[in-house]
């Protein structure tokens, strides 16, 4: 199958891969192409990705799905059949949303106020990548784009994507949180005491390393949250639901450098456990390598002293070295790239979309770059 | 003021993909070349630093690799169970606590316990002493790459802040003083001479320098592509492509595609070092090589760290 067809037959695309790799360029590309065939097409991407909001035309991007004009394309000798909406997840901004929606109003104001809370909704492990697939659910269920296509956060692991709403879900584990929520939590410890010695001895050691204050937050804060517990586990759910369905396609994006390829291969590996198999792979940045034609040719590319000559003969014998250098540079690279492309290849399901793109020689900034990106892509 | 290259505690900052265990490993090896007991310091356990280092993975223990380079591996939930450890002086206890979900769940949740104790477990080596030196001479701390890696720079001093006065808090002051102190740590920057990571590097610069008040040490460019060939001479190489046949004019297309490319990049390379340089004045600035290897070892290692070396300006090199 041709990567095309993949794009074509699912509703939801995901980006996935290590950081550094041009994922957030790939992923808006993907989307332009989208647009261009007719489909009503989102990009959501991460924070900050100015460079993606720059490279769609647009100043920033806002944290609701703002369409990209129509004569931003027109005026790049581009005709999109179907608008190209592209919005940026804002982590603080999608949890205070998720509270504003699920959180009686009574509460509303004190989560949000809570120190703890303010705390947790930017830092916690996984929180930016589950509002992410949160703020991919909401999308999916306005039943107003044809195609979605995700741009993951740059994960060490991008595995912390995939496991998010699971911590998170962890995390909200009721068992666990009906020790801080009960109501003589804040009055002292002996009546936790009563209950369960280790963990009182435990929670007492670390009220005292930590102060009481932090504690006290952390108390609160599960207070005025418990009744918002039951909807998260639904929406999870939920996330989960969107994430193995048949309308989504995770894509990987590599390129070809070592440890990146290894970050890739350990993704695969993990995408199948979890049940998300990786449908497709876009290899970026490749350099390609010239290979000799093998029919008792008259220059070996891979011949310094036959390409230099080869060179003087058809430049100048002045500028030829460096020429020659420079070819031979970029020939090493490349053929250390091509084993360990192949080594990679080797090891996925044959059936799959495979594509390489070039490293182009310059930034990706405008539609038109985005767009020049589809001859290697489909 | 000290000289970035000649203070003890390196803080080696900068997003994914540009390179940044790269540049700690060449300036682990360039110290212990020098001649100082040098400690090279993963603050995420799992990450490819000792394997650049050619040593085997080793968390918690520093694990020597040759005479004066020593690795080491943070795990910051277990650098948290070896605090606790000295909080809670009852081992039987330990690990059932280790062991309850309550205190799982509090390593969770607890706001950046897991980090501060990251940090301060670089501290401790930072400032523990063999009988009358200290342990090491150097240490190179390789940042993760999430948000330049500044979460983990940020946490001590957010915990001073937001914790009451208590055990955490007085650590925290303490690790506060020490990454602060213009006379031992340095925080570099590594990035790319291209357009996002040069204006993502001064935003984060002004990070450090402004709210965080770490010591900037030096920003670091790293794969800089260097030729440049004047248009005419692809041109001609193009030209001699179109008039030549078969292989030859295969291969002749090939050599100006790939002269183009390399002046491409070196053009946009030239053009965002020049941004940065423009942007942040006086600050030390060392640009590395882009290098054309088949595959990355030891020796491009070596041969960054040199490059390190000539563009540090440190001074004369002490023997052990």
């Amino acid at each position: 199958m041709k990567l095309r067809k993949l794009v074509e037959r699912h509703q939801v695309v995901i980006s996935a891969g290590s950081g550094g790799v041009g994922k957030t360029t790939v992923a808006a590309s993907i989307a332009v192409w989208g647009a261009l065939q007719g489909r009503r097409t989102a990009v959501l991407t991460i924070d900050p990705a100015r460079r993606l909001a720059t490279s769609l035309g647009l100043a920033t991007l806002g944290h609701e799905p703002r369409e990209i004009p129509r004569e931003l394309f027109v005026a790049q000798g581009l005709e999109p059949r179907a608008p190209l909406s592209a919005m940026m997840l804002d982590q603080k901004g999608a949890w205070d949303a998720l509270v504003e929606r699920h959180a009686p109003p009574e509460a509303r104001d004190r989560i949000l106020g809570n120190a703890f809370y303010q705390h947790l909704s930017q830092t916690f492990a996984g929180s930016q990548e589950y509002m992410a697939i949160e703020q991919l659910c909401v999308l999916v269920e306005s039943g107003a784009y044809d195609l979605i296509v995700v741009d993951t956060p740059p994960t060490r692991h991008a595995l912390d994507f995939l496991e998010a709403p699971r911590r998170i879900d962890d995390f909200l584990d009721r068992s666990v949180i009906k020790w801080f929520v009960r109501p003589y939590w804040s009055a002292g410890w002996s009546a936790l005491r009563a209950v369960n010695r280790t963990a009182s001895f435990l929670l007492h050691r670390l009220e005292q390393a930590t102060g009481v204050s932090a504690l006290a937050e952390i108390s609160d804060f599960f207070a005025s949250m418990s009744g918002l517990f039951e909807n998260f586990h639904v929406r999870i759910e939920r996330a989960y639901e969107v994430l193995r369905g048949p309308g989504t396609a995770f894509v990987v994006v590599s390129s070809p450098e070592e440890q990146v390829l290894g970050d890739a291969e350990y993704l695969a590996a993990k995408m199948n456990e979890l049940g998300m198999p990786l449908k497709g792979v876009v290899m970026n940045r490749v350099h390609p390598e010239l290979r000799a034609g093998g029919r008792g040719d008259v220059v070996d590319p891979d011949d310094a002293s036959e390409m230099e000559r080869l060179l003087a003969r058809a430049v100048g014998a002045a500028e030829a070295p460096a020429l020659a250098a420079n070819f031979a540079d970029y020939q090493a690279l490349a053929r250390g790239e091509q084993l360990r492309t192949e080594q990679f290849r080797s090891e996925l399901p044959r059936a799959i979309p495979f594509v390489s793109v070039p490293n182009f020689a310059r930034d990706v900034h405008d539609l038109a770059s985005l767009a020049a990106m589809h001859a290697h892509l489909f | 003021m000290t000289a970035p290259f000649a203070r003890r505690l390196h803080f080696v900052v900068g997003k994914g993909g540009v390179g940044k265990t790269t540049v700690s490993a060449a300036l682990a090896r360039l110290f212990a070349r020098r001649g100082h007991r040098t400690l090279a310091v993963e603050m995420e356990a799992g990450g490819r630093l000792p394997a650049v280092l050619g040593g085997p993975p080793s968390v918690g223990t520093p694990s020597a690799i040759d005479a004066n380079l020593s690795v080491v591996s943070i795990d910051g939930r277990a650098a948290l169970e070896e605090y606790l450890g000295l909080v809670i002086p009852v081992r039987r206890l330990l690990s059932t606590v280790f062991s309850s979900r309550i205190y799982q769940y509090f390593v969770a949740a607890a706001p950046g316990l897991k980090e501060l104790m990251t940090v301060g477990k670089v501290w401790y080596e930072a400032t523990r002493r063999e009988g009358t030196r200290p342990a090491w001479d150097v240490i190179i701390v390789d940042a993760p790459a999430t948000g330049h890696g500044l979460h983990y720079l940020r946490m001590p001093q957010a915990a001073r802040d937001t914790f009451g006065a208590g055990l955490v808090q007085r650590e925290a002051t303490r690790v506060v003083e020490l990454l602060q102190d213009p006379a031992t740590t340095a925080v570099h920057l590594v990035t790319l001479a291209e357009d996002m990571p040069v204006t993502e590097t001064l935003e984060a610069h002004a990070q450090i320098a402004g709210p965080l008040h770490l010591p900037v040490g030096a920003v670091i460019v790293n794969r800089m592509h260097a030729r440049r060939f004047a248009p005419d001479v692809i041109e001609r190489v193009g030209r001699a492509a179109e008039a030549a046949h078969g292989d030859e004019s295969t291969i002749l297309a090939a050599v100006a595609a790939r002269a183009a490319e390399e002046s491409g990049w070196a053009a946009i390379n030239a053009q965002h070092a020049e941004r940065l340089r423009t942007a942040l004045g006086q600050a030390p600035i060392v640009e590395l090589p882009y290098l054309f290897a088949e595959e990355f070892g030891a020796a491009e290692i070596e041969l960054l760290s040199r490059r390190l070396e000539e563009g540090a300006a440190l001074p004369a090199a002490r023997r052990a």
